[in-house]
């Protein structure tokens, strides 16, 4: 199971890519490798502001759905273009291509209560 | 790990069961309860899931009401399917991805649920690539959706025991035209185990499948006051 080491993990398997005050926001490979191949992926609209916590997205399988939450507060500012079309990028690429949204964050400093790579990996059941 | 399962031996609505799911769900999210699993009957519905079709409803709203077959959107995964008496519901209300039995995906672990269920019976069941639940020769008898709210699961599994099948005849169940759908009981005749008897293969199995040690109750029986709060309107 690869869990990147750049980048910020939450409980709910969402990681965090932080860029300046632009944070970029997809589901785990921990995640997608439990919902099994997607299907269909309902992102938030441009312009939407989430405080963290709050559901943003739903990705689907077949026969799972699962709410993605936001993991920081802030305004949507991006959302994957290609997922409509293309919603196996999750599964094929879930910390690249497969990302879902980007969020402009009100308070950069929250990213501290996420978890680093080595802390996640100890929340994530062995592979 | 160990886990709670309630079992109720009448046929339970479907907003009923809905209900008791979203209160357990809660208190699962809140860590106020273990992970916790009902199993039982509902009443005869056709429910829709977040991507279900109408198409796939044979007759009209008002000819279901009047065969006594309610109709519901469901939140969950999956596509359309009917639930009745005699027809197992297993609602697994599970905090996924806090340990090492998950490991193998929830969706192929409800499948080895039903198809372990099924050789405790001396039936073959199988899986079928790109399509989810659980399958004989005779045709499909197991059926999947679920749902994840901060990754903890509700809706579930259906497992057909000897439930009428007149109730598919109204659907095209998950969207899957031209597929066979079987019981218990049309495999099996007069060999056909007893709902009890079912209901202990799959919560057995649920067991061992999901790493969970199970703390059974009946609906009617004693429980701890929090989860008879729960279960009990």
């Amino acid at each position: 199971m690869a869990i990147p080491q750049d980048l910020f993990y939450a409980k709910t398997h969402e990681w965090v890519s932080l860029d300046g005050d632009i944070a970029t926001v997809g589901i785990t490979d921990f995640a997608q490798s439990q919902l099994s191949d997607l299907t269909f992926v309902e992102l938030p609209d441009v312009g939407t502001e989430f405080n963290a916590g709050d559901e943003a997205a739903v990705v689907e399988s077949v026969k799972a759905a699962a709410d993605v939450y936001a993991p920081l507060s802030g305004e949507v500012v991006d959302v994957n273009p290609n997922l409509e079309d293309n919603p196996e990028l999750i599964n094929l690429d879930p910390f690249g291509k497969g990302w879902l949204f980007k969020m402009r964050v009100n308070n950069e400093s929250e990213v501290d209560g996420m978890m680093d790579a080595e802390s996640y990996e100890e929340l994530c059941p062995e592979a | 790990m160990n886990a709670w399962s309630v079992s109720f031996k009448h046929p339970v609505r479907y907003q009923a069961g809905l209900d008791m799911q979203r209160r357990l769900l809660q208190a699962r999210q809140d860590g106020a309860i273990p992970d916790t699993v009902l199993v039982l009957q509902h009443t005869p519905v056709v429910t829709l899931g977040n991507r279900g079709r109408d198409n796939y409803l044979l007759k009209t709203e008002d000819e279901y009401r009047a065969l006594g077959i309610e109709l519901f959107h469901a939140e969950r995964g999956g596509d359309v399917t009917f639930h009745g008496p005699g027809q197992w519901v297993l609602y697994p209300i599970l905090h996924l991805g806090g340990n090492e039995a998950d490991s193998h995906g929830y969706l192929s672990n409800l499948e080895e649920i039903a198809i372990r269920t099924l050789s405790d019976y001396g039936i073959l069941g199988f899986r079928r690539e790109g399509k989810s639940g659980a399958w004989t020769d005779a045709g499909k008898i197991a059926a999947i959706g679920f749902r994840l709210k901060k990754w903890v699961s509700f809706h579930g599994m259906s497992f057909n025991v000897e439930n009428d099948l007149s109730g598919f005849q109204t659907i095209v169940p998950c969207g899957l035209v031209g597929e066979p759908v079987a019981t218990l009981r049309t495999i099996l005749g007069p060999a056909c185990p007893s709902m009890e008897q079912v209901r202990d293969s799959l919560l057995s199995h649920f067991s061992t499948v999901c790493g969970r040690n199970l703390e059974r109750f009946a609906s009617d029986g004693d429980m701890p006051e929090a989860l008879g709060r729960l279960v009990r309107p």
